[in-house]
């Protein structure tokens, strides 16, 4: 009885003891695998490291220096080790089976992948005092609004560069004031025919091309059987189409910032200002960010207007080369977009196969070769708009109408509106926008898909009171283009 | 005095009413996450001295000084600061006579910037009682010199304003600084014990609320030889809507701030009614009627009114579910007549009732003794919010239209002049027309 007594009694001793160990065992590896150190040791990519050291989260003037775990991990308590164990099992996988030079890294560094591995209690730990007495008039606005919106917003929505430094994000959004070009034209295109033509923006070493679309009839929608399908998109209706001119591509940030030397404000724009007050156009204040991203302008899609900008942009545009500048209708886009075909796209392939949402497509791979050579998307992109050029034009010669960035229509949106053609919707509280982005997926670029504004949403970040009209804060995947109205004789 | 400081969840404080004799501060406006709850006492604690210096020494800020030097042992006002050196000496000599309170010479300050003077005199906290559109300047001045605050309502007169508050009043709060604003109903021993029945559950759920400030004719002063436009105007402020926000912002805020006081919330919407029919000088209606909605989906009337001869009535009413009350002292059946409830004040010994303070100096009395004890009562941001809930009230008034709460806060009108200085200004008195976008010149 004695012996049992003992031998459990030793068992138990020894069982705390493996206990102890395993404790401090286990505490010291949950320490060692927070390291910064530990972190390097996989977290290879160029400039982690640097653009931590040149960030404000390194180099401050009180020498503290915040470590990987401070922001990349919750603070200790409950969520602490799950979350260690999630990012832990997603950096083994990405370091075993992924391509580390192959990994878009700027990419991971947007806002929406950012908020993934960068927790707001975190940064609560340390920034208790959202308004501390230095704050300046910008910073109580901003952190007011912030805290009318805590569910909404992260702190990242506004300090998305605080921890890693980047210098594309510390250029402010500024434009060439005055063009370079060797040529300004004087005098816009003087079109007599309905026929492809080059427009000239005046006083600007600006040029655009327009191509003569043909009128005629089409079936708008997709039948039900069309992969990845939408109940929007019903039913296929047949939609008659007048004659137009339509940009060959996208509207440039070229162009937009010709718009914006020639008619930009100084400071906030009344907010009473109407549309249609075109005799005195007031155009886009300066922009709440860097609206370009930081990928450059030049030949790229301009990208983060409002649909109003992009109306007014219009307005000006026709007032400058006398001809009726105006976004397309939906049915003149789809119409354009098709180019007398009637598939899923405008070139071969099924949209099954293209696309990244299925497991087999994932693991295996597809064949993209011909969907990469028409449109720029999530497959072919790395993360950002691309010039026009870098992909083949559809059967009418137009440029990307299912890529690099989806474009605003005139109309409202109304997920019932074709069952209610001829009748087109009066009123809304969304506009329509078509085509896919940079960062689509193959299902959801087909010449069918429709999707719309969301102007809240795209607007949640912007701390400025009132809000901007001329640019969105939350939306980097949105441009335009235009078209010409064609008189018909 | 023993003091009670406890934190509760707001759940567990709404089950556990204790008795009348507490007041109950949110800590934040919108979520009152955390509820502090004090003792009430009749006089404040004693302990180390107390220099206050008072910022607008009119008719109020001279009340205001009276009250404070009435809260406890060991208050004094070392300092005074106004733009008319004949008001701040009636002020002074008054509250010499009342409370044998001198103040120095070098230590009255006249003149627009004579607050920044004030602040740097030595006091310990600031007393704010000039004209409600240079309180958002006031306070920021105050709240970045560490200095313990008691200002008056309303907090602001144009959205910029209010949210100006707003954000200094989350400063107050980080520096554990003490803020009292005015708002003497949350002082009120009985508005406070009916408050605790409300939220007990005594009417059941809010359906419907009435608020009322329908009075008489307020002062009003006509030019005199030799004053400028801003001297004229600062005299004459409570008919100026760029100096008091129009009296729906300058009286009504009372009422206003008790109904979301009792709902915790404010309203999301107006729609407005407003005229202006006898008021003399100024350029501000003399009527407000106004349709709020809650976001609850309750709707509530606001009236107010200052024109003579009339039936008056300030007052608040709140039908419930259950019942209904007039937030001041008694619960009703849903009639509005039949007594549920009603207050009673403390008794003695013997059985003899012992009235309440005043509400106007008992708010000097909780002021100092939070401050004495350490436990920050910080009311700004409510009555920010209150103050934006009146102005709201009053943009839809003056333009006929629906205005929201969402609109308010991204508002950035600003109303008054860029620069003070006693000189001229733009007097015409234009008066509001509802249905256009603008105000239409005098005829």
């Amino acid at each position: 009885m004695v012996k049992i007594v003992s031998l459990f009694k030793k068992n138990l001793f020894f069982g705390f003891l493996i206990g102890i160990v395993f404790y401090f065992l286990s505490q010291s590896a949950v320490h060692y695998t927070s390291t910064d150190k530990f972190c390097e040791s996989c977290h290879v990519h160029p400039h982690a490291k640097q653009s931590w050291i040149k960030s404000s989260h390194f180099d401050n003037k009180s020498g503290i220096a915040v470590h990987c775990v401070e922001c990349h991990l919750p603070p200790r308590g409950v969520r602490y080790l799950t979350e260690k164990a999630r990012l832990g099992f997603q950096d083994i996988y990405g370091k075993v089976f992924k391509d580390i030079d192959k990994i878009n890294w700027d990419e991971k560094s947007r806002l929406e992948h950012a908020v993934s591995f960068t927790y707001k209690e975190s940064c609560m730990r340390c920034h208790q005092n959202l308004f501390p007495l230095g704050l300046s008039k910008k910073g109580e606005d901003a952190h007011l609004y912030y805290t009318d919106k805590a569910d909404k917003l992260r702190c990242l929505n506004c300090h998305l560069h605080v921890g890693h430094y980047s210098e594309e994000a510390q250029k402010e959004f500024q434009v060439i004031k005055k063009n370079k070009a060797a040529h300004f034209y004087t005098q816009p295109a003087q079109v007599v025919k309905f026929e492809d033509f080059t427009e000239f923006v005046p006083q600007s070493g600006v040029s655009f091309d327009m191509v003569a679309i043909p009128g005629g009839t089409f079936n708008m929608g997709s039948p039900e059987k069309e992969a990845f399908h939408k109940a929007d998109e019903s039913p296929v209706h047949e939609v008659q189409v007048k004659s137009f001119w339509m940009g060959k591509a996208e509207v440039s940030w070229d162009e937009y910032e010709t718009f914006y030397v020639q008619t930009a404000t100084e400071g906030r724009t009344d907010t009473r200002m109407v549309l249609t007050n075109v005799d005195a156009i007031t155009g886009p204040t300066p922009a709440y960010g860097n609206p370009d991203q930081g990928w450059g302008r030049g030949k790229r899609p301009a990208i983060t207007m409002t649909f109003y900008a992009a109306n007014v942009y219009c307005k000006w545009l026709s007032k400058i080369t006398g001809k009726k500048y105006r976004l397309p209708t939906e049915a003149e886009w789809e119409y354009a977009c098709r180019a007398g075909t009637d598939g899923p796209y405008f070139f071969n392939g099924d949209p099954k196969k293209y696309t990244k949402n299925r497991l087999w497509n994932k693991v295996f791979g597809a064949d993209t070769t011909t969907i990469n050579s028409f449109v720029i998307y999530a497959n072919n992109s790395h993360g950002r708009t691309q010039p026009f050029s870098a992909v083949h034009p559809n059967p009418f010669g137009l440029y990307n109408m299912l890529g690099n960035v989806r474009e605003f229509c005139s109309d409202w949106y109304d997920a019932a509106a074709y069952a209610q053609y001829p009748a087109v919707p009066q009123s809304g509280l969304e506009h329509v926008v078509r085509g896919g982005s940079f960062k689509s997926d193959a299902a959801d670029i087909r010449c069918a898909t429709r999707d719309f504004t969301r102007h809240d949403a795209w607007m949640m970040t912007d701390p400025q009171m009132p809000k901007s009209l001329w640019w969105y804060s939350d939306c980097d995947d949105v441009g335009f283009r235009v078209v010409c109205e064609f008189d018909g004789k | 005095m023993k003091q009670q400081e406890t934190n509760f969840s707001r759940r567990h404080f709404i089950g556990t009413m204790a008795a009348a004799g507490t007041i109950m501060v949110a800590c934040s406006g919108k979520s009152a996450e955390k509820v502090k709850w004090y003792n009430q006492p009749r006089i404040a604690p004693d302990g180390p001295e107390l220099k206050a210096g008072l910022i607008g020494c009119g008719g109020r800020g001279t009340g205001a000084a009276v009250q404070f030097l009435s809260a406890g042992p060991k208050v004094k006002i070392t300092a005074l600061a106004d733009v008319f050196d004949d008001r701040l000496q009636s002020c002074r000599a008054r509250i010499l006579k009342e409370k044998n309170n001198e103040v120095a010479d070098e230590n009255c300050f006249i003149g627009f910037d004579a607050y920044e003077k004030l602040i740097d005199s030595g006091v310990d906290v600031v007393l704010i009682a000039t004209p409600p559109h240079f309180r958002p300047i006031h306070f920021a001045a105050a709240v970045a010199a560490k200095k313990h605050v008691f200002m008056e309502k309303p907090v602001a007169v144009d959205p910029v304003g209010a949210r100006s508050i707003m954000a200094t009043a989350k400063k107050a709060e980080a520096l554990g600084l003490t803020v009292v604003t005015g708002t003497q109903r949350r002082h009120q021993r009985e508005y406070i014990a009916t408050f605790k029945q409300v939220k007990s559950g005594a009417i059941g759920d809010i359906a419907g609320i009435n608020v009322y400030w329908n009075g008489g004719q307020l002062w009003y002063r006509t030019r005199q030889r030799g004053w400028s436009d801003m001297e004229w105007a600062i005299r004459d402020w409570v008919n100026w809507c760029w100096l008091s926000g129009d009296h729906i912002v300058e009286q009504h805020v009372h009422n206003l701030d008790v109904a979301n006081w009792f709902t915790g919330s404010h309203p999301v919407k107006a729609l407005g009614f407003g005229a202006r029919q006898r008021r003399v000088t100024g350029d501000q209606y003399d009527m407000f009627s106004v349709d709020f909605v809650y976001p609850d989906g309750f709707h509530m009337h606001s009236m107010c009114r200052q024109i003579n001869g009339c039936t008056n009535n300030v007052s608040e009413f709140i039908m419930g579910t259950k019942g209904s009350t007039n937030c001041r002292n008694t619960i009703f059946e849903r009639d509005g007549k039949t007594q549920v409830w009603k207050y009673g004040f403390e008794k003695d010994k013997d059985g003899n009732e012992i009235k309440d303070k005043s509400p106007y100096y008992q708010e000097h009395i909780d002021f100092v003794t939070a401050i004495r004890t350490n436990n920050p009562i910080n009311e700004a941001e409510n009555t920010a919010i209150s103050t934006m809930t009146a102005i709201m009230g009053r943009i839809s008034a003056y333009t006929g239209k629906a205005v929201t709460w969402e609109e308010m806060m991204n508002s950035d009108l600003r109303l008054g002049p860029k620069e003070y200085r006693m000189g001229a200004l733009n007097m015409q008195q234009i008066i509001p027309v509802p249905g256009t976008e603008k105000r239409p010149k005098k005829a």
